[in-house]
């Protein structure tokens, strides 16, 4: 296929998702979990349109009721007239690549809501993949005009920090359960967090997690200065809906803060645009093949610095080099 | 002596020894079903340390492990039971009659799946379901119908359902202003379980199901103390997944959450104990299940004695209501289920039950046929008539594999209840432990069947050649149609302004946490279904009315 | 490179709560490389379908243990086509009657597994439906 076939083909979808067609979204999103380079010309007219659609991330281990918070802000975003997707971001079998994504089951409700839009998607064991595939499914449900977008992870491991960076407010879900909040100082994920979140806040332990998180989120923020944001420490009771609208407004005052503070907005962008482009730069390495054709071109580099063949410096330049 | 073959017969040998292997009898595995390892043969070794007087015990006595009542089937035989339920109040009701004049003793009823999620039969997404595989019942109405011309003060009716049934029957019961405390009859009020076996928190949300079942067994406590309570239900856990040993582990923690959560409102162990009864299935490894119900008996008297302080022996001696098991049974070769369900109606008769169902053959393939339900009832009456099942108490006492395998079944059940209850047995439910547990239980047990490690006739191996499907059961649906039109028009006819008045309160206690069965029951009097009163239930407890979201309450609140 | 995996959409319509078989196929078609997305109990048709199309999977699952089969099966079919989605192959699993296979297959179900049906047949069927090739059971090293 020509190039021009390829931009025309592109614009087509283009059009076809941003006027609302669902399926065609669904199917990029599809060709972007395969790292199918055919959806690059489409994902290029969809980036351009961009920007506007504030994105929420939030993480959590497994069993701190994410989906049902989810569920939950979904209840009350609809109830306010607001469209939202969801991007719900599960592991795969380390084993088989497989995997059972089930946080649909606590969103159940939302079904049968055209205003609503839920898409799973596996991790598939990606080397820092995922967070490039899980931004340019950002991409393609931001072109599709939603009035906001969710991003649900599991974990605070390195791979759900990377995704986080896409987002605008990033939330950490923490249970009273015992050393969670210790946890998220050591993953330091406590960086990331724009708002953090004790969940079944009516179980034993829930204010000594809050007085933790708060001291070492006022700790951190100290060093910021005033202007900086002030994270808020927040107790909902996801199942029965107790404390999801004092959390909606926190992620609103977020907003509003970065409205306030351009600067700090366009700084937040900015170490968006540049995760994304290390992460994209990652990947086309990746996509070479070293001389041997079994390692990537990036794999067989190390392995050169390593073996002290070749020093770091040299090595960059020559992978720098191999992309033109 | 065999001459070898010569090489034309050489494939016809090979298929007959193949034919020889498939149809030889084999140990296949030495493992008890629910996965126990056993030995050869077991001897006094085995079971060293036991003590009489201390671990077993006579029949009838402390702590039960031989049996709850000294004669056993002498002095009362087991209740032969057979559980009817299909289309319109009137069609349940004619099964009933039938299943009367097969020997069946007393009324066992199961509802539709809307019935029993407390969802009314004119759903929207759902009412093709209605009255599919049991009796729809969605108002005092239909109870009405079901049950016309018995006194529920001197028939017992033995419902096989959790949600809403009790407070249909005391409205019944008080509005033809029968005495309460002589209600007769029994349902299953455990919704942790449902929660569990449903598989989901939207159906039974964990801490509003647990609290609906304290609230029923306070009720019941102190208003019809000779109701009884099937509680634990712990048949459907087992049958979702969990072996022998988890089946009393589960089935324990959700007894020991509810009697300190009715002793925190003032009533005491014996005051419920005595009207509860384990609802329990009987699988197919017979020593393993006979092993089951003794182990059971021994627990429940000793937690009941020693860690709730019962003085009352009718608290810790266990009545166990029974049912074989609904999965062991398979598709392929329906009549071999015959076989394997009167194994497992002989396990529990030698383990000492006090109510039995015994699984009809087509249970996999559709709702019991009549000729299907008759040859059940004659299981049970060939083994209490012909084999002498009955005739003495726990016959198997004694043994050394089958006390070694009680004090295994016990250890592991013990061991189990000690992990749920060391994080919580809410907890345990909300954050999906125990449903991994059981998925991992029915993977591996997949996994097994796939291996060959567990064979299952029929199954995995020994698979009959394709044969014609057996007959399935069917009703006319004509009673049905009635029935929906005959809802919509009460719906339309009762005395609004009672209704909304009993709602009303109805949502003003519940949003109080106190107790809601009064209400509950106000409003089905004043002729509400069950679905509006459990999402009026739920809506005060912070959840949707329709658990589904599709249909919005007709009924407006008071703020409060 | 291009990592293609079948994804399968698995549900349960009506009010039928008899899931550990669902379940079960879900943790066994995942041990293959399939990507489960796992809907649940309880479903609509039009829930089932707008999940199908945000989700792009593959292949629908469902699974019955009761009689109203044939009705949730013809609703939904009928209303996949009117949403645009019938090519979407559907397979239904559980207590399926033989007697019922003839008709549900003139409503257009192409995958019947029923009881007794082991996993190498469904697995067989998925590749052959989606022309995408699984793995072989990778369970054993779990």
């Amino acid at each position: 296929m020509s190039a021009a076939a390829d931009v025309r083909g592109a614009a087509q979808i283009t059009a076809a998702i941003s006027g609302g067609d669902l399926r065609s979204a669904a199917r990029l999103i599809t060709r972007i979990e395969a790292a199918d380079e055919a959806a690059a010309p489409v994902l290029a007219q969809l980036y351009a349109r961009g920007g506007s659609t504030p994105i929420v991330g939030l993480t959590g281990p497994p069993g701190a009721g994410k989906s049902t918070l989810v569920d939950q802000m979904l209840a009350q975003y609809r109830a306010a007239g607001e469209r939202v997707a969801v991007l719900a971001v599960d592991p795969s079998s380390p084993f088989s690549g497989g995997a059972i994504l089930g946080d649909r089951v606590r969103m159940g409700r939302h079904n049968t809501d055209p205003g609503v839009f839920i898409r799973s998607m596996a991790a598939r064991g990606r080397l820092g993949g995922l967070a490039l595939a899980a931004a340019d499914a950002l991409t393609v449900l931001d072109a599709m005009g939603w009035d906001r977008i969710l991003i649900e992870t599991v974990g605070v491991g390195q791979n759900e920090i990377e995704i986080l960076r896409h987002a605008d407010t990033v939330i950490i879900v923490q249970t009273p359960a015992g050393g969670d909040a210790v946890q998220a100082v050591k993953a330091g994920i406590l960086e990331v967090g724009d708002l953090f979140v004790v969940n079944k806040a009516d179980t034993a332990g829930a204010d000594r997690t809050v007085a933790a998180l708060r001291e070492a989120v006022e700790f951190r923020t100290h060093a910021l200065g005033a202007e900086a944001w002030q994270p808020p420490v927040l107790k909902t009771e996801a199942a029965g809906g107790v404390g999801i609208r004092e959390l909606l407004q926190a992620i609103d005052a977020h907003h509003q803060h970065f409205r306030d503070h351009p600067k700090q907005f366009a700084a937040r962008r900015r170490s968006q645009a540049r995760a994304r482009l290390v992460e994209c730069m990652a990947a086309a390495l990746r996509a070479r093949r070293g001389d041997d054709e079994q390692h990537d071109i990036f794999d067989d580099t190390i392995d050169d610095v390593v073996a002290r063949r070749c020093d770091p410096q040299t090595a960059a330049k020559r992978l720098v080099d191999s992309m033109s | 002596m065999n001459k070898p073959p010569v090489p034309e017969d050489v494939s016809r040998a090979a298929d007959i020894k193949a034919h020889l292997e498939d149809v030889s009898v084999k140990l296949s595995r030495t493992a008890t079903w629910s996965g126990i390892e056993t030995k050869n043969s077991y001897g006094p070794a085995d079971v060293e340390g036991m003590d009489y007087a201390r671990d077993l015990g006579e029949p009838g006595e402390y702590p039960y492990t031989r049996g709850s009542f000294p004669e056993m089937y002498r002095s009362r035989m087991w209740t032969l039971r057979n559980i009817v339920g299909y289309g319109a109040p009137e069609d349940t009701r004619e099964g009933i009659e039938n299943a009367l004049k097969l020997g069946t003793a007393g009324i066992n009823i199961v509802l539709d799946t809307l019935s029993q999620e407390a969802v009314d039969p004119d759903h929207p997404a759902f009412s093709p379901d209605a009255g599919q595989e049991g009796c729809s019942l969605p108002t005092v109405r239909d109870l009405e119908v079901l049950l016309s011309g018995i006194d529920v003060t001197r028939t017992g009716v033995a419902w096989h359902t959790t949600m809403m049934i009790y407070p249909l029957v005391v409205a019944m019961a008080k509005k033809q202003g029968r005495d309460l405390s002589k209600l007769l009859g029994s349902h299953m009020p455990d919704h942790l379980q449902l929660r569990l076996s449903v598989g989901n928190e939207i159906t039974v949300p964990t801490v509003l199901g647990h609290r609906t079942t304290v609230d029923c067994l306070e009720y019941s406590s102190r208003h019809t103390p000779r109701w009884s309570l099937g509680c634990p239900q712990a048949y459907n856990l087992r049958e979702r997944g969990v072996p022998a040993s988890g089946e009393i582990a589960l089935g324990m923690a959700i007894v020991k959450l509810t009697l300190r959560d009715l002793a925190a409102r003032g009533v005491g162990v014996d005051q419920v104990a005595p009207s509860m009864a384990w609802v329990s299935g009987s699988d197919i490894d017979f020593f393993e299940e006979v092993a089951k119900f003794r182990a059971l008996r021994r627990i429940w008297a000793r937690t009941m004695k020693e860690q709730f302080g019962s003085q009352d022996a009718r608290s810790q001696r266990l009545r166990i209501a029974c049912h074989t098991s609904g999965r062991a049974l398979v598709y392929p070769q329906p009549l071999n289920n015959l076989a394997r369900a009167t194994v497992q109606t002989l396990a529990a008769l030698l383990g000492g039950v006090q109510s039995l169902e015994t699984c009809t053959y087509d249970e996999p393939i559709c709702i019991p046929t009549e000729a299907a339900r008759e040859l059940a009832t004659r299981t049970q009456q060939i083994l209490a008539n012909e084999v002498g099942a009955a005739r003495t108490a726990d016959p198997l006492g004694g043994s050394y594999y089958v006390e070694s395998l009680t004090n295994q079944v016990e250890a592991d059940a013990l061991g189990l209840l000690d992990r749920i209850e060391a994080i919580g047995l809410i907890k345990a439910i909300e954050d999906g432990t125990i449903e991994g547990l059981m998925d991992d239980y029915n993977y591996q047990f997949k996994k097994e069947m796939d291996r060959g490690e567990r064979i299952v006739v029929g199954v995995n191996k020994f698979i009959p050649k394709p044969e014609p499907s057996p007959k399935r059961f069917s009703f006319d649906p004509k009673g049905m149609v009635a029935h929906m039109e005959r809802f919509r028009a009460l719906k339309l006819e009762r005395d609004q302004t009672l209704l909304k008045d009993k709602i009303g309160q109805l949502y003003r206690v519940a949003r109080s946490g106190e107790n809601a069965h009064p209400a509950m029951i106000d409003a089905l009097i004043a002729d509400a279904s069950i679905g509006e009163v459990w999402g009026t239930v739920r809506v005060a407890s912070g959840l949707s009315y329709d658990p589904f979201r599709v249909v919005e309450s007709p009924f407006a609140y008071p703020e409060i | 490179m291009a990592q293609e995996k079948i994804r399968c959409l698995l549900a349960m319509l009506g009010t039928d709560v008899h899931s550990k078989g669902i379940r079960t196929l879900a943790q066994l078609l995942r041990d293959r490389g399939v990507e489960v997305v796992y809907l649940g109990e309880h479903n609509t048709a039009d829930g089932v379908i707008n999940a199908l199309i945000a989700e792009d999977a593959d292949v629908l699952g469902l699974s019955y243990s009761t009689a109203t089969y044939l009705h949730y099966t013809h609703d939904l079919l009928d209303k996949m086509r009117k949403a645009g989605v019938a090519d979407v192959p559907v397979m239904l699993g559980g207590l399926i009657h033989a007697d019922d296979e003839p008709a549900l297959r003139e409503m257009g179900v192409k995958g019947i597994f029923g009881p007794g049906s082991g996993m190498d047949q469904i697995a067989a069927f998925l590749q052959d439906v989606t022309g995408k090739s699984l793995t072989g059971d990778a369970s054993s090293s779990t």
